[in-house]
């Protein structure tokens, strides 16, 4: 064997032993709640951390397991924790390090979700955040206090599709020793692994690409392991005696894995946000093909880019790999391979152009999704991000006029042959 | 725990419980560039089973302050030091890798000290190639790929294992990236000039356990093996389908190998 598999082979391989009674080739679907224990001393050196292995499927299930570390494979995390969505894995992770008190430092740029729960949520509980332009670098800097505890942001920001300057903010991060979280979801590890630029922390909502059939929702936490936790006093979470398991310092115990450790001690326990093992079965099955989806994706992508530039009924077109977008540079620092399927487009007459655009597009379905097999489309500003105010809507980029769409891996022509369905019936409200 | 050696500060994870010298002690060393989370799917059980546990970074490694060691026989001495600080007792030696040469000398040296010792992964001595010393002193990056490369067999390569979630490919990345620099460089150096493991294999008369796997590509059996013959009456145990890092690819094996042979040859009431 090569010292190290690629990413194909751990995206097919990586976390599954085969099944020694049956020999299954696909990972099995544990469908059960628990456990048979062999003895008592198996038991009680489970549930003390002694050694690994299943005990509740709630805090961990074998096939759940299996995405877990394929993930971790994918990303180069040391450890990583899957589940019931994106969100709940955002709100675990914060969790983990944050309490009453504490503060966020995050970009502005973010899935309606994760502003609402920064925003609205999470203060409830004494934690608040500070919401930072991701192109201003230097924003990040100025807005952490003393009780920051975490950076968060989006590699590519939705919908505003701003890349973050990942060096530039895990450089802050470590000079404050602050963890730099990533919602990498839009990117995925085939086209970026952020803990390459010095992010500590990745979390993925992988209902979308990493899935890629818009068939289960799930998300991932995943441990880059590069942090170091024990440092200052400021993560006693991590760093001081926990006391449910007998006053483990996971950080001394864990070491790399710590954080990983601390979610699923704690959040995965006492939240109870676990993925169903036949979700991480159809979660695995996209990720087997994550490499060539992403490589249609991006194909197709470039196509509706010049199809849509290129359409007279188009008022505007977004999208990092255009050299007109604020984030080119960075796009091709950090995603060289392609910028990802999301792309932003103005339809000419405004909203009620767009409203009737959305209706009429045939192909591309209207749904509140992105990183399905099939092209999706949507408007933020009613609907994903319609929770947050009108300058939160502003400080995301979204514009009144915004129509996101996902590229999908469907044969080109039909797609866009399906946007002059669109295109048709919005032509009425350009004045033509 | 952090406890003080020689005015060094030093650290060792004592497996969740409190360092108590009234127990035996198991203590545990680790490999070259690893610390004492290489251990910790050992460490913890034998901690609630009433003993003590001792599993110090060396200096220079993880959280002890440096500078690292730089021969097999200077480690002795500083774990003999560290044990006479903690004045365990009745200690069983528990050594992967590196750990061996040093668990050879120290049970050599300081036999009254021993009650028995675990070699898992290990020979007499253990020739580095000069590619991997030389990247150890000039591109660390490098050198921790070739350790991580050739040291886990294909379960860890593929990222399987029984710790939920867990890479131990990845965290040997990271718990090589913690220690000082010329950590590394100083440990495979001290591996490549230690010759005396014939002589201190044949001194040593506690009972041993010898650990192998079957797929190791840094001590490979044959090296093994040599061990085997040179020491009194070993138990040997071979762990076929486990690459080098042992403890990490075959933990519930080789802690039911661990757990019978101390609980044999060192009992705690």
């Amino acid at each position: 064997m090569s010292d190290f598999y690629e990413f194909d082979t751990l995206s097919l391989h990586a976390g599954q032993t085969v099944d020694k009674e049956f020999g299954a080739r696909a990972t099995p679907i544990y469908q059960t709640t628990s456990y048979v224990f062999p003895d008592t001393d198996t038991a009680s050196s489970i549930f003390n951390l002694e050694r690994g292995g299943h005990a509740y499927s709630r805090i961990s299930n074998p096939t759940v397991g299996v995405l877990e570390q394929r993930i971790a494979s994918l990303e180069g995390g040391s450890a990583a924790v899957c589940t019931a969505s994106g969100m709940a894995a955002t709100f675990c992770a914060i969790t983990a390090i944050l309490s009453q008190g504490d503060h966020i430092v995050a970009s502005s740029q973010m899935y309606g979700g994760n502003i609402s729960l920064m925003k609205n949520t999470l203060p409830r509980f004494g934690i608040t955040a500070t919401f930072v332009d991701p192109t201003d670098i230097d924003g990040f800097g100025k807005a952490i206090k003393d009780n920051t505890k975490l950076i968060y942001g989006e590699l590519i920001g939705n919908p505003g599709l701003d890349i973050l300057d990942l060096e530039a903010i895990a450089k802050i991060g470590s000079q404050h020793h602050i963890p730099f979280m990533v919602d990498a979801t839009f990117n995925t590890p085939y086209l970026c692994r952020p803990f390459d630029f010095g992010a500590n922390i990745t979390m993925h909502s992988v209902t979308k690409w990493m899935g890629g059939h818009g068939a289960a929702i799930g998300g991932v936490v995943v441990d880059g392991g590069n942090f170091d936790w024990g440092a200052t006093d400021k993560y006693p979470t991590i760093s001081e005696p926990y006391a449910p398991f007998q006053g483990i310092n996971l950080w001394e115990e864990f070491g790399p894995a710590a954080f990983a450790t601390r979610i699923r001690a704690e959040a995965m326990r006492d939240f109870g946000p676990s993925m169903s093992p036949m979700n991480a079965f159809l979660l695995l099955q996209g990720i087997e093909t994550l490499s060539l989806r992403m490589d249609k994706h991006l194909s197709n992508t470039m196509k509706m880019l010049d199809f849509l530039q290129n359409h007279k009924q188009v008022s505007w077109v977004s999208h990092p790999s255009l050299p007109s977008h604020s984030s080119h540079a960075l796009a091709k620092k950090y995603l060289p391979k392609g910028a990802g399927s999301i792309v932003s487009f103005g339809v000419k007459g405004g909203r009620d152009a767009g409203k009737a655009f959305i209706e009429n597009v045939e192909l591309a379905s209207h749904l509140a999704n992105v990183g399905d097999a099939k092209t999706l489309i949507i408007h933020p500003a009613t609907t994903t991000h319609s929770r947050i105010d009108a300058q939160a809507l502003v400080a995301a980029g979204i514009t009144e006029d915004m129509i996101r769409l996902s590229v999908g891996l469907e044969d080109i022509k039909d797609l866009q042959s399906g946007f002059e369905a669109g295109f048709r019936a919005a032509r009425k409200f350009a004045g033509e | 725990m952090y406890f003080d050696v020689n005015g060094k500060r030093i650290f060792a994870t004592t497996g969740g419980k409190k360092f108590d010298n009234s127990l035996p002690t198991v203590i545990f060393l680790h490999g070259s560039g690893l610390d004492h989370t290489f251990w910790g799917l050992h460490s913890r059980f034998f901690a609630f089973r009433k003993y003590s546990v001792l599993v110090p970074d060396f200096p220079g490694h993880t959280h002890s302050e440096g500078p690292p060691l730089t021969s097999i026989e200077s480690m002795a001495d500083w774990l003999n030091d560290a044990v006479e600080s903690l004045c365990a007792r009745d200690i069983s030696i528990v050594a992967h890798s590196q750990g061996c040469l040093v668990a050879l000398e120290f049970a050599s040296r300081f036999k009254d000290r021993v009650k028995s010792v675990s070699f898992v992964a290990s020979g007499l001595a253990t020739p580095v190639n000069s590619a991997l010393i030389d990247a150890a002193e000039n591109n660390p990056e490098a050198a921790i790929a070739m350790m991580v490369g050739w040291g886990f067999g294909s379960a860890g390569h593929l990222h399987q294992g029984p710790v939920p979630g867990n890479s131990m490919v990845a965290a040997g990345r990271k718990i090589m990236r913690s220690n000082v620099p010329g950590a590394l460089a100083a440990d495979l150096k001290a591996c490549n000039a230690y010759s005396n493991g014939k002589t201190a294999a044949a001194a040593i008369d506690c009972p041993v356990q010898v650990i192998l796997a079957g797929k190791d590509r840094m001590a490979p059996r044959k090296a093994g093996m040599e061990l085997v013959e040179h020491l009194h009456n070993p138990e040997l145990h071979i762990i076929q389908e486990s690459g080098h890092m042992i403890p990490q690819e075959a933990p519930d094996e080789s802690r039911l190998l661990l757990r019978n042979f101390i609980f044999s040859n060192n009992p705690s009431g």
